[in-house]
């Protein structure tokens, strides 16, 4: 598959000079050779350094080669199994009241920063499980920087932070999560809607929660609030950020329920939430994603709705009509200089559809002109607006 | 098959005028043939990790345009039937670990060329042993994992069902045997991950997205309760959010909202729309010129987008997506 490569000024292959097609012949080769190598290496289970550095150089040049990574994770998962079994691994219960090593004795690499700090609640073959990972991690960074969609990549690192889970103190693996928590927060800075960098950091605070909440309060580890901060903070240097605002959606049930908001704090928190978009839409009506958050919102007011946020509550007849009414008069000021915005109409007729069958009214004529504004803007979709046009009655 | 990009490339949409445009299916079906021929690039041996696949979509892109012999049907159940690995799974070629995605390949290309007797000619009692590495892949929470290595997606899950469907392997298809799978447990997954705007992502609480829409309601779909758990008001959401990936300045559909276009969305996106019912609420002959603006009308083959490289995924797609929209050269599809 390939996505977005441009047309280039190169040729196709019949045209290639003899001399780039003999290049391309000694790459192959060379390609080939690495790959035959690996793979004969992992057959007869040499799970050695260079094996291990060997799939580092042929993952440099071929990181959807998923085989190959199952290949390093096998390695990997010998190494960690030596290093537990033999004299120097812990007893598998309870690590943190294992005496303190000499690190000294063991380690002939430079710790990572990351896990200096707790490096003296490791036993000896955990310091040095903590070690390949960290380093593995790092191998990653230049790889997920150059192919940021290659799912592979995520996959690996997953698996990695997820054997700090299994094989180390949660104190010592709390911390590689919480590494990759800001590296997720960089990657996001630079490509917002990076799909994999979302999902993976979903399973990170998910994570981090589980590690620091062992032991505490039920809900002592939760990160809702400061993962609501984070959106805040993202919506905050760019608007337009459809992710963001999705990822903050999602959130809000739970940090209501975490917070045992009252019906009336709910009430406050929902005005508060319609303040801010609504702001945003006045200042930009053409933004989709402002708009997806306005019908997120909208959505706490929708009987109809099976994933309807969860916000307000209770909701009853009375509440549904307040609100509609209100927002439909908020988004009809928000037609004057934005005329030929479709959105603008689309939410008219949405929420007008709606406050009609919670027993509101709104002028059918008024409709109908909104229908016209719609069609005309929007005619690719014609054959909606016609579904559309039925259903209302108009 | 190659899965290198090119050689040729998608004509510019200052071309051509859209009325002058024909689907070029000798062109098409000559650049999948030449596919294979093209050992003496890198690039050929770079996506090796994919060739099943690759074959997957150059023999339904050629099912559709009415070729259905254009690759040669022995040669390719030969390949298929080497990548068979030890654990009953496939892999993308020979030496290659096996994983759902092959796997679903694989299968797909069997019963594409009624090949499920030399599968069982050269494993005795093949089917079952491949439904059963697929069913083993699921999880306890219903979903699917993609290998031994436990990572789930909701691709997986559809990717499974439409297996096992294949190999006449669903619970529902052998009413008198145990059951393989946990077919509630697996549309109950699919079921969480609904959004409030009537899409669906790959996992409960992602984003909505083109391509996780159709694997949901494909797997919906196959177990029969596409219609009941949607409703009227879902479909309405639903479409209405599929509707508005087709974009005003190229008739061509993107994945997300605030994306680019691509053309094998025409396939994701137009699918999904069949499939609830709703293909009238976008603009028909729009998506069919940016589709025929996506072919490279000297060599073959279809790209992203216009302008940019072929590979045989997009052509695969594009053709799919005129099959869907009723094209001249073009067979039908079913939408799931
Ligand atoms: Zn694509």
């Amino acid at each position: 598959m390939s996505h977005g490569i441009p047309r280039s000024t190169t040729t196709s292959h019949d045209n290639k000079s003899e001399a780039a097609k003999a290049k391309e012949r000694k790459q192959i080769e060379n390609y080939k050779a690495l790959e035959k190598d690996v793979t004969e290496r992992i057959q007869a289970q040499d799970f050695t350094n260079p094996t291990f550095q060997l799939t580092s150089t042929l993952l440099a040049q071929n990181p959807e080669y998923y085989t190959i990574w199952n290949h390093r994770r096998l390695l990997l998962q010998h190494v960690f199994a030596q290093e537990l079994a033999s004299n120097n691994g812990p007893p598998s219960n309870t690590t943190s009241q294992e005496p303190a090593h000499d690190a000294s004795t063991t380690t002939t690499t430079t710790p990572p920063s990351n896990t200096q700090k707790k490096d003296t609640t490791l036993s000896p073959a955990q310091r040095e499980i903590s070690l390949l990972i960290n380093e593995d991690l790092t191998f990653l960074l230049p790889l997920l920087k150059q192919y940021p969609k290659c799912y592979w990549i995520w996959n690996h690192r997953s698996w990695l932070l997820s054997r700090t889970s299994r094989h180390l103190p949660a104190s010592a693996s709390l911390t590689f999560w919480q590494a990759e928590l800001s590296l997720i927060g960089k990657m996001l800075a630079l490509d917002s809607r990076n799909f994999h960098g979302w999902g993976y950091r979903r399973i990170v605070v998910q994570e981090i929660e589980r590690l620091s909440s062992r032991g505490e309060e039920e809900g002592g580890g939760s990160m809702v609030e400061a993962e609501f901060e984070y959106t805040t903070k993202m919506i905050h240097t760019n608007l337009s950020n459809f992710s963001a605002w999705h990822y903050r959606g999602t959130l809000i049930p739970r940090l209501l329920s975490s917070r045992a908001a009252s019906s009336s704090a709910r009430q406050d928190f929902f005005d508060d939430e319609l303040a801010l978009i609504t702001q945003a839409l006045y200042t930009d009506p053409y933004d989709q994603s402002l708009w997806f958050y306005h019908q997120f919102l909208m959505s706490t007011l929708d009987a109809s709705n099976p994933q309807a946020g969860v916000i307000l509550d209770p909701v009853d007849d009375g509440v549904r009509r307040r609100y509609l009414e209100q927002e439909l008069e908020s988004v009809r000021e928000m037609v004057e200089g934005a005329e030929d915005c479709k959105y603008v109409y689309q939410a008219l007729l949405e929420y007008a559809r709606r406050l009609r069958e919670v027993g509101g009214t709104v002028g059918r004529e008024e409709m109908r002109g909104w229908l016209r504004e719609l069609r005309g803007l929007d005619p690719l979709r014609e054959g909606r607006w016609m579904d559309l046009e039925g259903k209302l009655g108009l | 098959m190659s899965l290198a990009a090119g050689p040729g490339r998608a004509g510019t949409i200052s071309d051509q005028l859209p009325d002058e445009l024909r689907l070029v299916v000798d062109k098409h079906v000559s650049y999948i043939q030449s596919l294979d021929t093209r050992r003496d690039e890198l690039e050929y041996h770079l996506t090796e990790h994919l060739r099943i696949s690759g074959i997957y979509w150059g023999l339904t892109a050629l099912h559709l345009l009415h070729h259905p012999s254009a690759l040669p049907r022995e040669g390719i159940v030969a390949f298929v039937l080497s990548c068979l690995h030890p654990n009953d799974g496939f892999g993308a070629a020979p030496g290659h670990d096996a994983h759902m995605l092959y796997t679903v390949s694989a299968v797909q290309i069997l019963a594409m060329t009624d090949g499920f007797a030399e599968l069982e000619d050269s494993v005795p009692n093949g089917k079952r042993k491949v439904a059963e590495y697929i069913a083993g892949l699921q999880q306890p929470n219903g979903t699917f994992a993609g290998d031994d290595w436990g990572e789930t997606d909701t691709r997986f899950l559809y990717g499974a069902l439409n297996a096992l469907s294949l190999l006449n392997m669903l619970p529902s298809q052998r009413p008198n045997e145990p059951p393989l799978i946990d077919i509630k447990a697996a549309t109950d997954h699919v079921k969480s991950c609904l959004n409030h705007d009537g899409g669906f992502g790959v996992s409960p609480g992602a984003e909505s997205h083109a391509g996780q829409i159709f694997t949901c309601l494909g797997a919906l779909s196959i177990t029969g309760e596409l219609d009941s758990f949607l409703g009227e008001s879902g479909k309405d959401r639903l479409g209405a959010w599929l509707s508005e990936r087709q974009l005003d300045d190229s008739g061509g559909f993107n994945g997300r909202p605030m994306k680019l276009v691509d053309v094998c969305y025409s396939w994701w996106v137009g699918s999904s729309l069949a499939m609830i019912g709703k293909l009238d609420w976008i603009d028909r002959e729009r998506l069919k010129g940016f589709i025929l603006r996506c072919q490279d009308a000297e060599e073959g083959g279809m790209a992203d987008r216009p302008g940019d490289m072929v590979d045989v995924f997009h052509t695969c797609f594009g053709v799919a997506g005129l099959s869907l929209l009723g094209c001249e050269g073009v067979g039908a599809v079913d939408a799931a």
